[in-house]
């Protein structure tokens, strides 16, 4: 790539860039606004929306910012009367044809249209016309609505259709004001990115079906976060609404691992979260063959008199590459350095297939954080490439099993019989974010933990790259704990009793 | 120059062509030793401007092709001529095919392309024939493909029928569909010259501007200059029509008056008929009160000086028995119509111009809905990648401006006094 820069000046200040850059990027890095649709930094130039138009001193017309490359020189307004009139008329355009149904759409709160509407928008409507009505509620894919009178044409959806999934199921049809997004004859956008195209949909046009009318998106908190659903770990944002303790959506954020993407499976990662699917209380056996609720607090004390009746060699850990490099490290500090523990097993799904990638993003290691395992278990000393470690934990005779079991079920379809298999064996505490492992009646020890979005730590993904949860959300259960406070408490019982 | 065969026997044959009117002998001379460069600038000298619309200097345009690119280059011959009124195109492919053709070789070679495209509009079935004929005589002559006339320049030449959309005469909007895609124009930069079809620098050049490059050749830049104006040589077809006694096309010299391009070429108005109004250059061009007539030449700055355009030299000249608002909404109609949808101010605007129209037309609209067509216009022009959005605009502005007593009454009072 060139070094060489240009110097050119915006609304008065000199502006150096990369030789290449258009004025719409420029601006972007230097928090200059220029109102736009069809532009998107992770797709190519359409040029259509018209919305972005500047003057450039000494040219007869107005420019659009997204296709002008910048020059030495050059001489860009985007706040001349001028140019705000153009940008006034180019929102009356978008809207001649738009329904006013903000109050029943989606994305309201999000929408570009409404926000752009609200700083430069002409309030007085010159349209006193009947408008074109198109076709509405669209199924044109298994996460998806679409309705096409919304649509603002920008282009968008057909772009990323065609440059980033190569489906190319999009198209915009018919000309004139009669023109209208959909999919070609027979073709149904079927891939694993589907919910991008909500997202990068500047309008309401395209919906989520997952997250319609399920709540108006400014009653939401939103925190950043990583994707857990596989060693690619996009960096994501997380919405939920502490008050009513649910989780609704997770939408990518741009950055370097994912760009401005993410996966349809990473999205349903917060649906573990919320409190429906959750273990809430801590579980420890009744003395009377039974089980019974209690404090997570006794639980811990529970398991503390267990680990003191037997020997280190006794004693496995199962994990599951889903825990944090700090969850990891507390855990093993513990049980490996303090007690001398050496079976370790890690909880893999018995059909995955580590290796696959499908080119884009996903791959095939649905865990978020198979290498900070890994590093984990070289720093404590252990073998740190054990796979599928249930049938070798059965056969390891361990009376005392601390399972760590994965965050993300829907990942691991085995994990029912999983839990099964492990209330066969001798003692096992299984800890867990998971409420049907409380349905597994033959476990007597369980823990809630917290969930990815709610604590601290990080995750490395395949390439080691470091991706951070630090902004948690309050727990959606009230005694949910993080792997480093149950085991400091662990540590702090054991040492005392 | 351009309708050099016009009335002899076969005047479309290529035995016509090259025994009558020297046919080929330019392209001869310009692969028999001239260099490129040498053409471009013969070509710049005469001041050749284009004739598909917008006027700009076709030698200036081709030297923007770069010269130090390896790989294939494109020559396309614009003759899809959409624009409403005009069919001066048609009438040269009928009357003499060759001169576009060996147009073509000259034009081809000058900017290194070895492959060019002829763009018919599927609905010019009669034209096509021509043109096909044209070009099959051409290569059974040897005057089309390998190493012409021994020089070792290769030239292909392919006729292509598009579906017949106002948008694919648009240059690329032309290219996309030549492409196999949707016709509709892309953002420039880049400009066809650097990438156009598949990519590639392309020249697109309308049907009679590359029909005058071997006159020019032949006679020379100075010999072409003799005709027309400074800043307008050579000579213009004009497709007249209109209440007429002769409507049809003619060759004249730019500068040429309007009043004898009315009364002597097209045999003046229909007996009891009278000049209302004049649309001098096609339907995108602004409309012209028969005041603004008088003393007018047939050029491009005359055109200019009374805000209208000489475009592609369609001359429609509209009688008192016409309406304007009516004129007004069929030409509005034509460009929603056509209008390829993407520009949002063109795709909304020219929908929303024809949405208030037919309020005029039924008397649903509001009264200020005349006074809004030229707002809607003027906010739609000059912000769109291709210059339909224009097109449609200016003649609304030059309507509601001069015309608008006659649309108020329209809206007012049914048909306005005039024929429905
Ligand atoms: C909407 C639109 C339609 C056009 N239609 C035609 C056409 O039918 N024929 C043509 O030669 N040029 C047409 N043009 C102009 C072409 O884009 C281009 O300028 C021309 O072919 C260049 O040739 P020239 O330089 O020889 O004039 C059209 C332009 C626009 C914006
Ligand atoms: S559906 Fe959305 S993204 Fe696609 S063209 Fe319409 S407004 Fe743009
Ligand atoms: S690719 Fe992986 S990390 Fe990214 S969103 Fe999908 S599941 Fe999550
Ligand atoms: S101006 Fe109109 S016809 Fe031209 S590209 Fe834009 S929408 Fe299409
Ligand atoms: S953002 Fe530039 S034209 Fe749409």
């Amino acid at each position: 790539m060139s070094t060489e820069t240009v110097t050119f000046n915006l609304n008065d200040r000199d502006i150096t860039v990369p030789k290449g850059t258009t004025v719409m990027e420029a601006a972007h890095k230097h928090n200059v606004y220029i109102p736009h649709f069809c532009w998107h930094p992770g797709l190519s130039i359409a040029g259509v929306c018209r919305f972005c138009l500047v003057k450039v001193d000494n040219r007869p017309k107005l420019e659009i910012a997204c296709n002008l490359q910048a020059t030495p020189g050059m001489k860009v307004s985007t706040l001349l009367p001028e140019v705000k009139e153009a940008h006034k008329w180019a929102l009356e355009f978008h809207l001649v044809n738009h329904p006013l149904d903000c109050p029943i759409c989606d994305q309201a709160g999000e929408c570009k249209l409404q926000d752009f509407y609200m700083e430069v928008g002409k309030y007085k409507s010159e349209m006193d016309r009947p408008k074109v009505l198109k076709p509405k509620a669209l199924d044109v894919g298994s996460e998806l609505v679409l309705d096409t009178e919304r649509c603002i044409l920008c282009d968008r959806c057909v772009r990323f259709e065609q440059e980033v999934t190569k489906t190319g199921a999009l198209g915009i049809f018919n000309r004139g004001d009669r023109a209208v997004v959909g999919t070609y004859p027979d073709k149904k956008i079927e891939h694993n990115y589907q919910d991008n195209l909500v997202d990068i949909c500047p309008v309401g046009a395209f919906t989520s079906r997952d997250f319609r009318f399920k709540q108006r998106v400014w009653f939401l908190k939103d925190q950043p976060a990583v994707c857990p659903g596989c060693s690619t770990g996009c960096h994501v944002k997380v919405y939920g609404k502490p008050q009513v303790r649910t989780y609704f959506r997770v939408k990518p954020q741009e950055s370097e691992v994912n760009g401005h993407w993410m996966c349809d499976v990473g999205r349903k990662t917060y649906k573990h979260l919320n409190q429906d699917q959750r273990l809430r209380f801590a579980v420890a056996a009744d003395g009377k063959g039974g089980r019974q609720r209690v404090s997570v607090a006794e639980a811990i004390a529970s398991l503390a008199l267990q680990l003191q009746g037997v020997a280190a060699s006794d004693i496995a850990l199962l994990v599951s590459p889903q825990y944090t490099c700090e969850e990891y490290d507390a855990l093993f500090a513990f049980f490996v350095k303090k007690l001398g523990v050496s079976k370790v097993f890690q909880w893999r799904e018995p059909t995955e297939n580590l290796d696959a990638f499908d080119g884009l993003l996903y791959r095939g290691d649905h865990n978020p954080n198979t290498f900070g395992l890994s590093e984990a278990l070289a720093k404590a000393g252990l073998p740190k490439d054990v796979k599928n470690g249930f049938e070798d934990l059965a056969r390891s005779g361990a009376k005392v099993v601390v399972a760590l079991a994965p965050e993300i079920e829907f990942q691991f379809p085995s994990l029912a019989g999983q839990l099964q298999k492990l209330s066969e064996l001798a003692f096992v505490s299984v800890w867990t974010t998971s409420g049907s492992a409380y349905n597994v009646k033959g476990l007597r020890h369980l823990v809630p933990l917290k969930g990815f979005a709610e604590k601290k730590g990080t995750f490395r993904n395949f390439q080691g790259k470091v991706g951070e949860l630090a902004k948690p959300f309050p727990a959606a259960v009230d005694e949910a704990k993080d792997v480093v406070e149950v085991v400091t408490a662990l540590a702090e019982v054991w040492a005392h009793a | 120059m351009i309708l050099q065969t016009e009335g002899l026997p076969d005047q479309h044959s290529l035995k016509t062509y090259v025994e009558k009117v020297n046919g080929y002998t330019a392209a001869r001379k310009v692969l028999g030793g001239m260099s490129r460069e040498q053409v471009i600038e013969e070509v710049k000298q005469a001041g050749l401007r284009g004739r598909g619309g917008a006027g700009f200097l076709t030698g200036l345009k081709w030297s923007f092709v770069p010269k130090d690119i390896t790989g294939p280059k494109y020559l396309i011959c614009n003759n899809d001529e959409s624009e409403p009124g005009t069919f001066k195109d048609r009438y040269l492919c009928i009357t003499n095919p060759h001169q576009v053709i060996e147009g073509m070789i000259i034009a081809a070679y000058a900017i290194g392309a070895n492959k060019g495209y002829i763009y018919t509009r599927w609905e010019y079935q009669e034209e096509i024939r021509y043109l096909e004929n044209a070009i099959k005589e051409a290569y059974d002559a040897g005057l089309l493909g390998k190493n012409l006339f021994g020089s070792g320049f290769d030239f292909d030449l392919d006729h292509y029928t598009g579906a017949g959309a106002y948008i694919c005469g648009e240059e690329t909007g032309l290219i996309s569909s030549l492409e196999g895609k949707k016709g509709q124009p892309k953002v420039k930069p880049p400009f066809p010259a650097v990438s156009g079809y598949l990519s590639r620098p392309t020249i697109v050049n309308n049907t009679e501007t590359l029909a005058n490059v071997p006159w020019i050749i032949n006679n020379g830049a100075k010999a072409f200059r003799q005709f027309g104006t400074e800043k307008s040589p050579g000579t213009k077809l004009f497709s007249i029509s209109g209440a007429l006694n002769k409507p049809g096309v003619y060759e004249v010299p730019l500068g040429y008056p309007f009043a004898s391009l009315l009364n002597i070429e097209a045999g003046g108005m229909q007996p009891g008929r009278t000049l209302k109004a004049l649309i001098p250059g096609g339907a995108s061009a602004p409309v012209l009160t028969p005041a603004e007539c008088e003393g007018l030449t047939m050029d491009f700055e005359a055109m200019a000086q009374r805000n209208t355009m000489l475009g592609s030299g369609a001359v429609m000249v509209i009688d008192d028995r016409q309406s304007m608002a009516e004129l007004l909404k069929v030409t509005i109609e034509f460009f929603a119509h056509e209008s390829c949808g993407q520009c949002t101010p063109c795709r909304e605007g020219t929908g929303w111009l024809n949405n208030i129209m037919d309020g005029i037309m039924d008397r649903s609209a509001k009264p200020d809905n005349i006074a809004r067509l030229g707002s809607v216009a003027r906010n739609m022009g000059g912000k769109t990648i291709c210059a339909l959005s224009d097109a449609c605009a200016m003649p609304v502005m030059s309507y509601v401006q001069k015309f608008s007593g006659e649309l108020q009454a329209y809206l007012a009072a049914g048909s306005g006094g005039h024929s429905k």
